[in-house]
Formats: C-alpha cells, sequence, structure tokens
C-alpha cells in the first residue's frame, strides 16, 4: 500500500514538473509590452476613426459651400441682368 | 488508506486539467512573438495611415475657410447691388402666399365671385418680379411657385366656367358708350374674342331677348361657355337670317 502511495505522489510530482518544467512563457515584462502595443494600436484606431469623421463632415462642409456660392453666383449675375434690364 | 490514494487521484486528475486550461490561455514564447510582430506592424501602418489622414483633414480645413470667406464676399457684393433688406420682401410674398392660399380653400362659387382678386394677386406677383430682390433664387422660386399656384386657380375658374356650373353675367351698356350690340359683346376679348358667336348668347336668354336685334341698357345677360355653335343655335341662326330676308 505504501507503495502504491509512493507511486502516486511521485507521478503526480513528475506530471506536475513537466508542466511547470517545460513551460515557455513570455516573461511579465514581456507581457506588459504586448498589452501597452494592443492599446496602442486600440488609440490609434480610434484617432483614425475621429479622424475620418472629422474629414467626411469637412467633405459635407465644403460641398454645401460649394453649393451654395454656385447660387449666388448665380444669384450675382441674375441681378446684375435685373439691374441692366430696369436701366 | 484506500480513501487516501483515491483523494490523490483525483487531486492528481484536477491538478492535470489545470495545468493543462492554463497552458491553454497562457502564451507561449512563440505566439507572443508572433502577436509583438503583427501588432507592429499594425501600429505602423496605421500610424502612416493616421498622419495621411491628419494632412488631409488639414487641407480641407484650409479649403472649408476658402470657401467660407468666397461665399461670405459673394453674398456681400449681392448685398451691395440690391442694396435692400429683405424683410419687406419677404412680408409682400407671404401676402402673396396668404392671399392664395385663401382663393384656394374657396368653393367654385365663392371663387367665381371673387376672380376680381385672382388678377390683383396678379398684379402683386408682377410688381414683385419688377424688384431687385425677386432675381435671387430663393425668391424666384417662390414667386414662379406663386405663378403657379395662381395659373392653376385661373385655370380652375376657367374650367369652371367652361362646364356651365357658373355662367358670366354681363350688364349691357349703352350704344352710344358701349356700342352693345350681340355681335359687339361677343366679339370682346373677354367674352368670346368671336363676334360669330353671339347666337350663343342670344340662345341661352331666350327668357329675355326675344329680337336679338334689341338688347337694352342694364340688362344682364348669362354669357353660355365658349365653345362651337350647337346644332340648335345654327337652327335659330338661320331663322334669324330667313326672317330678316323675308322682312
Amino acid at each position: 500500500m505504501r507503495k502504491q502511495m509512493n507511486l502516486i505522489v511521485i507521478g503526480s510530482a513528475m506530471i506536475a514538473g513537466s508542466f511547470i518544467g517545460c513551460s515557455n512563457k513570455p516573461s511579465e515584462a514581456e507581457m506588459k509590452q504586448l498589452n501597452d502595443l494592443k492599446a496602442e494600436v486600440s488609440s490609434l484606431e480610434k484617432a483614425i476613426s475621429a479622424r475620418e469623421s472629422e474629414k467626411a463632415e469637412l467633405l459635407k462642409a465644403i460641398a454645401e459651400k460649394d453649393a451654395q456660392l454656385a447660387i449666388c453666383l448665380k444669384d450675382k449675375e441674375a441681378l446684375q441682368q435685373h439691374i441692366k434690364g430696369m436701366q | 488508506m484506500k480513501y487516501f490514494i483515491r483523494l490523490n487521484l483525483i487531486a492528481l486528475l484536477l491538478s492535470t486539467i489545470a495545468f493543462v486550461a492554463i497552458g491553454q490561455i497562457e502564451l507561449t514564447k512563440d505566439e507572443w512573438q508572433k502577436q509583438i510582430t503583427s501588432l507592429t506592424t499594425s501600429r505602423n501602418d496605421l500610424k502612416n495611415k493616421l498622419e495621411g489622414l491628419q494632412k488631409e483633414v488639414a487641407n480641407l480645413q484650409k479649403q472649408d475657410g476658402e470657401k467660407a470667406l468666397a461665399l461670405k464676399q459673394c453674398q456681400d457684393e449681392v448685398a451691395a447691388l440690391h442694396g435692400k433688406e429683405e424683410a419687406p420682401f419677404i412680408a409682400k410674398l407671404d401676402a402673396i402666399d396668404a392671399r392664395i392660399n385663401e382663393l384656394t380653400r374657396l368653393s367654385n362659387q365663392d371663387l367665381w365671385a371673387r376672380k376680381a382678386e385672382l388678377d390683383t394677386v396678379q398684379k402683386w406677383i408682377s410688381n414683385a418680379r419688377k424688384d431687385p430682390l425677386s432675381a435671387l433664387k430663393k425668391f424666384k422660386d417662390r414667386l414662379d411657385s406663386q405663378q403657379g399656384r395662381l395659373d392653376a386657380l385661373k385655370k380652375n375658374l376657367e374650367q369652371i366656367i367652361a362646364s356651365g356650373q357658373i355662367m358670366p353675367i354681363y350688364t349691357v351698356g349703352t350704344w352710344a358708350k358701349d356700342r352693345d350690340c350681340l355681335w359687339n359683346i361677343a366679339k370682346k376679348p373677354k367674352i368670346y374674342n368671336n363676334p360669330f358667336l353671339w347666337p350663343k348668347i342670344w340662345q341661352g336668354n331666350r327668357d329675355q331677348i326675344k329680337n336679338p336685334d334689341v338688347i337694352h341698357p342694364g340688362q344682364k345677360l348669362k354669357i353660355p361657355p365658349k365653345a362651337k355653335l350647337t346644332k340648335e343655335e345654327r337652327s335659330a341662326l338661320k331663322r334669324y337670317w330667313s326672317n330678316k330676308q323675308g322682312k
């Protein structure tokens, strides 16, 4: 019985040892580097998304101003002709 | 003792499962390296993209500013050209709209009774078009829309008259002043603009015209809708001429 118990204890120790001894894990510092990099990428993605929204808004604003300017120029021309016609 | 062995076996099994699970969650060095490489590439790409976008945004902001300036300049030039406050002109347009809305809501009978107002509104629109502000698109569009609605009202009125639902009334003037006879009345542009349609007026007023050569000042004649002479009207005309020749 004692033999069996010894075998079990030794077996357990071997299995546990194999897990611990054979592990090839990154260190804490390396994991921090990875997490920092992930955070940086996420932050860049957010910044790009914000810039893209800003760009879309600007494009819209420019298009609106272009349309208003076209109307204004037509108004100016029509007004000049109207005034000429009245004279 | 047996109990102790079983307990030990269970503990061994559990610890094995825990080790395997932890091994699956935690990264290996190779996986860490792969992720670092991939993320570094992404970061560099994103940095380049952000830099490009920032340049584009700055350029667009500049363009936006320039456009705003050009627009302001154009608007100032337009304001200087007409040199007027828009508010009084807008009030005139509002009054036209209000009157057209009022006329549009009228029944055919009431519209007929107030038909003179259509001419008044037409005058208002024509006067508004003389104002330099009417050349501006926003006002021109509004005036065009008002003209369209007024035209629709006029057309509606014409249809009411043409359908015979309502007959215009003409009050006969004197021969000395107005030269009113059925021929001349039919000739008037506002009546038929065609003297040969005079039998229509005659036949439409048989109750008060026995002899078409005789009408009296102050007589109120119904004016039937403008159309070709009907069979009855042509027959009446024939009879009229035969009677004349008989005399």
